[in-house]
């Protein structure tokens, strides 16, 4: 045996939460561990702790062998240890070399040698095998090559135990490939690597062993190569859960949505351009596609946030091309969007205020809301959606990620609007808000609504779209029923390429 | 995690308040004074007096400062930052000194029509500053702060040339006709400002809490992104508050002239520092309705019992200034603070 990092007992109470109860965990040199479990098991709170970020209450941690203290994430780094956040911590006016020699750079008369900087890049991209540019500027990057840079600048300051934070959320399916292959490749040059997942196919691919938290501890620790994501799953939620059935294909009826060759204007390459489809009561059309594909651009002009340059958008045969989110939203529509914190919810607003929204105008009368009808239907929303809540004047922001979720979903979903749009509606929430949040838009589609699913998760798509739209660049490239959609093709076509 | 936010949010003046009380202490010292005989003056000089003459200016000038604070906070609270309250207080002001010239004799109407103007005066002011966000996209903390001094300076030059009052010394309007005057709450040194500001205060209340409409200003104060995609007109929603702001602001110049000088007097409205003592209420008591009033009362407070130290204990009222920094720089830093330490 030859660890790492050790954890030992590690014990770290929030308020009234216990995030870590006691966590023993071992990591070996030349392993590549992947870390699992629920929202709100713990495993950010570990990650912190083990990154310094946060002090524990108890416990110790050992690198190499020897008890360290760390009081903040310079002593980790000094350890050894780096860590790849979920949103990258990089300077995008810099260059890729400015940005991995940052803080320890090599210097010439007190100024950056930048010859020498990008020298030392160069050297150690081929090391590793990671291919970057040293002389290009970050923003001018793909994700993929931007975490690349994240890595290398671990890999400088000498890092041996690497930390990945959802590593590959927001990568395409070839990017992930290749991050897959540059993990191994680190693994085969002796660091250590942790990284936290929700996707257990990722987990079956890469890792050497799964190790599931919930509640607080670590409660399996599985060898890959002898589990399956079934096992997995069900040490992950506590019970047996199914994770292959696909929904029964709904029975669309009349046209409730239609787009006309619609184009808007996004940032940069985030443009829609010339897009059109329709959409029937009764189906799930799911949009397939690489975040930043237009994917944002087009729900945004959708719902009214954005203007839109030419085309046409009509709902149960009433053209809205001309109005605003309210005059959308009075035609039938209703949007659970992607950014949950800032607008999907008010976060310092409570729980309460959050749910009325667009509920309030009903229950009003002369200009006054009727305050015992508004409580009345919070109490109903959050016992039919189960969210849970100590008081329903509790802010937004005290609930976790899944809850906050349930409160957007259970807020549209009452709408009963005969077009929903759901952008990204699992994003980062817990494998049993992600059931019930499925459930309920099957639900949705079989009371005879339409919905629009956008997600970046294609086994999300797959399991629920009667219809899947492939967006790439802007424009909606394919249009597959999903008896005959399979993953590789819908991969491809993510990635800009013509199935054969 | 959630409960403790309503304690602090009044655990947190009233520490500040405690600090700066200390702070103040150690200069009384320095100054060779006894800082309990100061404040004890300071005290007298703010809540008591001769036939309680000092609690009643105190309470002028808190429906002043409340006042302000209340039409800065109705803006805050939807996410508007007026800070141009001094301005739209003295077009108000100024505005209600030359109608009431022109109704002068008219029965009945007469008084309200004064009043309505200086609050459409006010708000129309306020109004340019708004659109000038909404339409040009200059933020409205600059647009609101440059129109205070075309305001102070065009009702200097009124009150100066057209319609000065050439019989007085100062730059100051023609006396307000005596049927356009209020007159104080009866037996009383109190301006009739302090009643109608409560009830200005109780309204707005009501509004954030009970009205529909004050339901939308609050979310699109605290989320204007989740405002915008749930379906509410914020800009629309922006310009309807920051008139309404302004109108506030305008009324609250008119009562000055009607009820406490009778007339407009250069300077009037800015010498004291209304607005922005308002403002720092605001800063100090947050948003809420209670606070507000609270932390306006207590600056009202801090300034009349500076004079009043400064008489009996011979205390420069420079120090109340002190006082008030201290207690600003401190809730700015809190602010901060928590700012910083969100994630826990």
């Amino acid at each position: 045996m030859n660890n790492a990092v050790t954890l030992r007992g590690i014990v770290k109470q929030f308020d009234s939460v216990t995030a870590n109860a006691g966590v023993d965990l071992a990591i070996d040199v030349g392993e590549i561990v992947a870390l699992v479990g629920e929202n709100g098991a713990g495993k950010s709170t570990l990650m912190n702790i083990l990154y310094g970020l946060i002090e524990p209450d108890a416990g110790d941690i050992l690198v190499r062998g020897t008890r360290v203290r760390f009081t903040s994430p310079l002593d980790a780094i000094r350890a050894g240890l780096g860590m790849v956040h979920q949103h990258f911590m990089l300077f995008p006016s810099l260059s890729v070399a400015e940005n991995i020699v940052f803080a320890a750079e090599p210097k010439k008369r007190g100024l950056l040698d930048r010859v020498a900087a990008e020298h030392a890049v160069r050297q150690l991209a081929g090391r590793y095998g990671l291919n970057v540019d040293p002389a290009a500027r970050v923003a001018d990057l793909p994700v993929g090559i931007r975490q690349r840079v994240e890595i290398l600048k671990l890999l400088y300051r000498s890092a041996d135990v690497l930390i990945f934070d959802e590593p590959t959320a927001v990568l395409t399916p070839k990017e992930r490939l290749g991050f897959f292959d540059v993990l191994a490749r680190l693994r085969d040059q002796d660091k250590a690597i942790i990284f936290i997942t929700h996707k257990l196919d990722e987990v079956m691919a890469i890792s050497d062993r799964a190790v599931v938290m919930r509640d607080g501890v670590v409660t399996a620790q599985l060898e890959t190569a002898t589990t399956s994501p079934r096992a997995i799953a069900s040490a992950m939620v506590g019970h047996d859960i199914d994770l292959t059935s696909r929904v029964p294909t709904g029975h669309p009826g009349q046209t409730v949505l239609v787009v006309e060759g619609l184009s808007a204007l996004g940032h940069g390459a985030h443009s829609v351009r010339d897009v059109s489809f329709s959409m029937r009561a009764g189906e799930i059309v799911g949009i397939a596609g690489v975040a930043g594909n237009g994917q944002n651009t087009l729900i945004e002009a959708l719902i009214g946030l954005r203007p839109i340059d030419t085309g046409r958008i009509e709902v149960s045969g009433q053209d809205v091309t001309g109005a605003g989110v309210a005059g959308r939203r009075r035609a039938g529509m209703a949007y659970i969007p992607e950014d949950r914190q800032s607008v999907g919810l008010a976060d310092a607003a409570s729980v309460q205020d959050n749910l009325v929204m667009g509920h309030h105008g009903q229950r009003s009368q002369g200009g006054f809301l009727r305050l015992r009808a508004l409580a009345a239907f919070c109490r109903r929303l959050v016992e039919r959606f189960a969210v849970k809540i100590t008081d329903s004047r509790q802010p937004a922001s005290a609930l976790s990620g899944g809850n906050q979720q349930r409160l957007v979903v259970a807020r549209e979903l009452a709408k009963n609007a005969p077009v929903l749009i759901a952008e990204q509606p699992t994003r980062g929430v817990d494998i049993s808000a992600v059931e019930f949040i499925h459930t309920e838009l099957i639900c949705h589609r079989d009371a005879g609504n339409a919905v629009l699913l956008v997600s970046a998760d294609l086994a999300e798509i797959l399991s629920l779209a009667d219809r899947i739209l492939v967006m790439y660049e802007g424009r909606i490239v394919a249009d597959i029923a999903r008896a005959r959609a399979n993953e590789a093709e819908i991969g491809l076509l993510m990635a800009g390429q013509r199935p054969t | 995690m959630s409960p403790p936010v309503s304690i602090w949010r009044w655990l947190a003046p009233m520490f500040a308040v405690t600090v700066t009380l200390i702070v103040a202490s150690l200069l009384i010292i320095a100054l060779g004074k006894n800082p309990l005989v100061a404040f004890a003056a300071l005290v007298d000089g703010a809540l008591a007096g001769p036939g309680l003459g000092n609690l009643q200016a105190t309470i002028n000038r808190s429906a002043m400062i409340v006042g302000a604070a209340l039409a800065a906070g109705l803006a805050l609270r939807s996410g508007f930052l007026n800070i141009g309250i001094e301005g739209q207080m003295v077009v108000g002001g100024v505005t209600a000194a030359i109608t009431a010239q022109w109704l002068a004799g008219v029965p009945v109407l007469g008084l309200p029509a004064v009043l309505l103007c200086a609050a459409l005066a006010g708000g129309l002011w306020a109004l340019c500053a708004g659109l000038m966000q909404l339409r040009l996209g200059i933020p409205l903390l600059i647009s609101s702060l440059i129109l205070n001094y075309p305001a102070i300076y065009l009702a200097s030059w009124l009150v100066g040339h057209p319609f000065r009052d050439v019989t007085s010394g100062m730059a100051a309007s023609p006396r307000v006709p005596a049927e356009l005057r209020l007159s104080p709450v009866a037996g009383t040194e109190i301006y009739l400002s302090a009643p109608i500001v409560l009830v200005l205060a109780v309204v707005m209340a009501l509004f954030f809490r009970r009205m529909t409409l004050g339901y939308a200003a609050r979310m699109a104060g605290m989320s204007p992104r989740f405002a915008r995609a749930s379906g509410i007109s914020v800009d629309r929603l922006g310009a309807y508050v920051v008139f309404a702001s302004g109108a506030i602001a305008g009324l609250l110049g008119a009562l000055a002239v009607l009820g406490e000088h009778h007339r407009y007097i250069d300077g009037m409205l800015v010498r004291p520092l209304y607005a922005w003592t308002g403002l720092m209420a605001v800063l100090l008591g947050g948003t809420g309705i209670p606070g507000l009033v609270a932390a306006g009362g207590f600056f009202a407070a801090l300034s009349t019992g500076a004079m009043g130290m400064e008489r009996a204990a011979d205390v420069p009222r420079e120090i109340s200034r002190v006082l008030l920094a201290c207690i600003i720089l401190l809730v700015a830093a809190r602010g901060s603070a928590r700012l910083g330490g969100d994630k826990g």
